[in-house]
């Protein structure tokens, strides 16, 4: 198969990247990994004429520490660079966890956060993992910027409310307060180089090592058209001391959230089926990290 | 460990360094001037009309040299066994699946190519399609060939003894029903072809094929070409495992394309063509009966196959005898009696596969026999051993066990795995399971009736008698013959293995029929052995004479001659080679005579010294209708013990460990042997767990590439753990037989026994996912 034709950019700078993603308008798409997308293009289901590389842009592939307050992580990230950085692991750790799941090494060490999530696959591994951290991506264009919560990006499969003319630069995520604890669980039919039938990314905060849980944030990728937050379930958790019964408890409230599909990787009743184990499971591991919360060394 | 110096070894691969540094050429590497590209027009439609086929506006795009249709390629049919040839190059009158052949472009490039394509205009008119075995055997069902009515391309009814009968006189008789998928083989290297069509009417073709001598046959009848004037050259091949074992539409487009335009034409397959072409696994779907005495005595088995065909034979009407050949052993039945039925779909052909024809029916008799022995309360391992074949044994359907070490595989696996202490003794979701099996080392007879030499093979001195040249149209493909080929020449021939050189894949080399049926090490091996034989008695006498010593005096090892187990006296030979040699770097030194000496002696007398070798198998097997499928000189078995663990909660399945033995007669390479025993391994996971082409309510396949279509990864390998069981195999060269294939039978069947042990349930669909386990499980504990 082969690529259709296009003029290929490789600006030096961001502004440049932007001046020329505005002139093309739509006629334009962003390659960094190109994992996704040059698939696509050899699919035939994207045409575009130009692309506009990322490669050169300085400073868009590099994760920054803010202050002790969060975290600043360029679009063109690698899934294998964040699964093996420590602070992401120890701090930000759906994030690592779901980026160490996500295909298999050659793909790791080329495909990005910026195209896992611009990408809005149902399935996609990152997002379910930036959604219950909450982060917040920043969206530039040539005159001016915004910055929009991940939870609102997502509008279906494939779309989001990125704009022709906009770029995801950098996706900021605030640190998780002191005994949160993270997790990530993804179901596929082999060990690796998977795309989910189910996944389950969990943040879990207590209010100390034994206390009650003070926040949940639970999110699921392919059980609906976008990822989606399982509030139902994280409200139910709210307020209670953990317990491998409550957990379940919470898996099948959890089920309540999704309209998954049958497809040829599976089907609608097995995948609602395995929600509820899947969200049970992944809140016992992050109960379990965060019982082990350490403040990190200076 | 034995008397050899070369055999039996762990020796490093021939094409080793050539692969590991990339210096190794595959067909798409190639590039020749005025080189053009082709592509080949597929349909779009599962089955249809074929009403009227416009190609001018291709024919007259910038860059367009040829558009070839049914028009200028004729209408001489093929296939694999001229009992079935069933297809044309191009469809002309039906397409009856989607990709089937409708045209063929050459361009300039292939973007040209590509979009040539996207302008032959082809009117179809739809016909009713039929993509279910069971539907296309149905009255009514829309019929696919003229010829085969009802859809039925082949159907195959044995009986050995009185089957019925034996099975009323049994204490016990259990059923079982299995169905598998079709698969793809997912080899790493797609279907490629360059042809050079010559000013002196020679087509060479370099294709990426296991069976040259095949390819070579069929091109010269679908193009018209002398049989001697096409050549056919294999160079590298990125893996084969069964469906790169016929002649090709994209081989034949390539010949007539450049026969048609006088220039060179390449064209490889994107993957998504290579699950289209597909001639991969079928879908079997297996009845059994098997009847039993109390002290678990084998009697009868019944049973009966259905093959999910696709749109053409290809080399389906062996596959559906070889589901029931080989099941005649490897324990002694009584009576059996087999009904086979391979039935056309509108979908892409089935064809030969690792295991061929044997692995899904094998799965389902090795479950049967685990149901049967929980039964009877007796322990599995104990089942088959106390039916199990030995040496010299023959199957109720004449299958002859010259060497048959399956005893010693099961008692190797026994204690390698430590069964006796795991078997009942597993938590709940863990689980230990064991299956046997065996396989041809080379089918008795060739795909089409000859008296032809399954294999010749000839061998070239150097002039200077330091090179053993080893010349054979036999495939190395991947699996290691090349090794294997200089390792018997160099054992045969005394001299060491860096002194060999194997020249392999060319139809102008030798005749070889090819890698399939696991025959090389075997028959190639046989003809590679008697010609070094040769050279080894050309050289021998030529000294004799020379230095007036009696032959039977002269030995050779290692690369040097001996007199009477000694050094003998040589001198003369020695100071001659020296002076012939004034100036190099390399003199002949030691105190014995060496090979080089000893073969330049030869050389300077009689010319260059040629050896040649030829095997054919004897006459082989019984005398009803079919008997010849199944036939070989000699048959590998394997025994395999899995551990697993079902996570009960999804469904999910770890394969924990898996104890193997095979006996491959003597283990000509022993790296090589486990290589294949754990390839075999690794495929029969994946068809067990997780691999199914994947169709829409259209015929078109959803699954098309290796990310959708999913074999194993190296994270879903458990540890393994390899014996070689070494028989000696009386019909083999040095006692070696077959390894690549019998290793395969017993995987799924003991993955799928150790999951009924861990979790109770018995899997008779596969893939086994995560989901069909989880909801039978489910299914039980409602049901309870």
């Amino acid at each position: 198969m082969l690529l259709p034709k296009f003029d290929y950019h490789e600006p030096a700078t961001l502004e440049d990247a932007l001046r020329l993603l505005s002139e093309m308008g739509g006629n334009a798409r962003i390659v960094a990994g190109g994992t996704d997308l040059l698939v696509r293009m050899k699919l035939k289901v994207e045409k575009p004429s130009h692309l506009i590389s990322l490669r050169k842009i300085p400073r868009i592939n590099v994760i920054i520490q803010r202050e002790n307050h969060g975290v600043s992580i360029g679009a063109a990230v690698t899934a294998g660079e964040l699964s093996t950085n420590e602070l992401i692991m120890e701090r930000f750790t759906p994030i690592g966890l779901a980026a160490a799941r996500l295909g298999a090494p050659g793909i790791r060490n080329r495909a990005t956060i910026g195209g896992n999530l611009v990408n809005a696959r149902p399935a996609a591994d990152l997002s379910p993992a930036c959604m219950v951290l909450n982060a917040s991506l920043k969206l530039k264009r040539s005159k001016n910027e915004r910055e929009v919560p991940v939870n609102d990006f997502f509008r279906g499969p494939g779309e989001t409310l990125i704009e022709p003319n906009e770029m995801l630069v950098s996706i900021f995520v605030e640190t998780p307060p002191p005994w949160s604890g993270g997790a990530y669980i993804k179901l596929g039919s082999r060990k690796t180089l998977e795309i989910s039938m189910v996944n389950v990314a969990v943040l879990l905060t207590l209010q100390s090592q034994n206390g009650p849980i003070v926040d949940a944030k639970i999110a699921l990728g392919a059980v609906a058209p976008t990822p989606v937050r399982a509030f139902a379930a994280e409200e139910f958790l709210i307020g209670r001391q953990p317990s491998a019964k409550l957990f379940s408890e919470a898996g099948a409230i959890g089920v309540g959230m999704c309209e998954p599909i049958t497809d040829h990787r599976g089907t609608m009743e097995y995948r609602c089926l395995m929600i509820e184990t899947l969200t049970s499971r992944a809140l016992n591991q992050a109960y379990q990290d965060a019982m082990t919360w350490k403040p990190l060394p200076v | 460990m034995s008397d050899y110096q070369v055999l039996n070894t762990r020796a490093p691969r021939v094409d080793g360094p050539a692969k590991a540094t990339g210096q190794a050429k595959y067909t798409d590497d190639f590039k020749i001037p005025g080189m053009l590209y082709a592509s080949i027009l597929q349909s779009p439609v599962a089955h249809a009309r074929i009403l009227h086929i416009d190609a001018s506006k291709a024919r007259k795009l910038t860059g367009v040299k040829a558009v070839v249709t049914a028009r200028e390629a004729g209408l001489i049919k093929y296939g694999v066994s001229p009992a079935r040839y069933d297809e044309t190059l191009f469809a002309h009158d039906k397409v009856r699946y989607v990709g089937d052949e409708i045209a063929a472009v050459a361009a300039s490039d292939q973007d040209i190519a590509q979009e040539a394509l996207s302008l032959i205009k082809v009117d179809y008119e739809e016909l009713p399609a039929v993509f279910d075995m069971f539907e296309a055997m149905k009255e009514g069902a829309p019929q696919i060939h003229d010829e085969f009515p009802g859809n039925m391309n082949a159907e195959v009814h044995q009986e050995f003894g009185d089957t019925e009968a034996a099975l009323r006189s049994c204490d016990l008789v259990v059923d079982h029903t299995f169905i598998n998928k079709r698969q793809d083989a997912a080899f790493i290297e797609p279907h490629s072809c360059l042809a050079v069509f010559d000013h002196s009417g020679r087509l060479t073709l370099y294709t990426s094929t296991q069976v040259p001598h095949y390819v070579m046959r069929t091109v010269a009848m679908t193009l018209q070409i002398p049989v001697g004037n096409v050549r056919v050259i294999k160079p590298y091949v990125g893996g084969g495992f069964g469906p790169k074992c016929e002649a090709t539409p994209l081989e034949m487009s390539c010949g007539l394309l450049s026969k048609v335009t006088g220039q060179p034409v390449k064209m490889t397959y994107s993957r998504e063509q290579v699950f289209l072409h597909s001639r991969a696994r079928h879908q079997f779907y297996a009845e059994m009966s098997l009847g039993v005495m109390k002290d678990g005595t084998m009697v009868a088995l019944k049973n009966k196959a259905v093959l999910d065909g696709g749109a053409y034979t290809s080399f389906g009407i062996a596959t559906v005898y070889y589901s029931g050949s080989l099941l005649g052993g490897p324990y002694k039945l009584k009576t059996m009696k087999y009904d086979g039925y391979r039935v056309y779909t509108n979908k892409p052909a089935c064809g030969a596969q690792r295991g061929h024809g044997g692995v899904a029916h094998r799965a389902c008799f090795e479950q049967l026999i685990d149901m049967t022995a929980e039964k009877l309360g007796i322990d599995p391992i104990d089942m088959r051993l106390k039916n199990i074949m030995t040496t010299g044994d023959i199957t109720v359907n004449e299958l002859d066990m010259s060497s048959l070490g399956m005893k010693e595989c099961i008692e190797a696996i026994r204690s390698g795995s430590d069964w006796n202490n795991k078997k009942g003794k597993l938590p709940k979701g863990k689980g230990i399971g064991m299956a046997c099996g065996f396989f041809v080392s080379g089918a008795g007879y060739p795909i089409y009736r000859s008296d032809t030499y399954h294999s010749t093979v000839v061998i070239k001195l150097s002039e200077d008698g330091g090179v053993a040249n080893v010349m054979t149209g036999s495939a190395e493909i991947g699996q290691g013959s090349d090794t294997t080929m200089a390792m018997i020449a160099a054992e045969t021939l005394g001299i060491k293995l860096k002194d060999v050189q194997v020249h392999s894949g060319d139809t102008d080399y030798s005749v070889d029929l090819g890698a399939y049926s696991s025959r090389q090490t075997l028959m190639t091996g046989h003809a590679t052995k008697e010609a070094a034989e040769q050279v080894k008695s050309q050289i021998a006498s030529h000294l004799s004479e020379e230095l007036n010593v009696p032959v039977s005096s002269i030995t050779f090892a290692d690369g040097i001659v001996k007199f009477d187990g000694g050094p003998g006296n040589f001198e003369k030979l020695r100071s001659s080679y020296i002076k012939e040699h004034r100036g190099w770097m390399d003199p002949p030194t030691g105190e014995y005579l060496t090979f080089r000496e000893a073969a330049r002696m030869a050389y300077l007398k009689a010319g260059t010294i040629v050896g040649t070798g030829k095997y054919k198998p004897p006459r082989l097997g019984g005398s009803y209708k079919g008997a010849a499928v199944g036939t070989s000189p000699a048959y590998g078995c394997s025994a395999q013990i899995v551990e697993v663990t079902v996570d009960l909660e999804t469904g999910q399945i770890t394969i924990d460990r898996m104890t193997d033995a095979h006996d491959c007669g003597l283990a000509i390479n022993r790296t090589s042997v486990e290589g294949q025993m754990q390839g075999s391994l690794s495929m029969g996971l994946g068809e067990c767990l997780f691999e199914e082409v994947k169709f829409d309510s259209r015929g078109r396949v959803l699954n098309p590439s290796l990310g959708e279509y999913k074999i194993p990864t190296a994270l879903d390998m458990p540890k393994v753990k390899s014996i070689i069981v070494e028989s000696s195999e009386p019909n083999g060269p040095y006692g070696a037989k077959e390894v690549g294939e019998g290793a395969i039978m017993p995987t799924i069947p003991a993955i799928l026994n150790a999951i009924y042990d861990a979790t109770g349930v018995r899997v008779n669909e596969l893939p086994a996912t995560s989901e069909r386990l989880f909801m039978a499980l489910k299914d039980k504990s409602e049901a309870v």
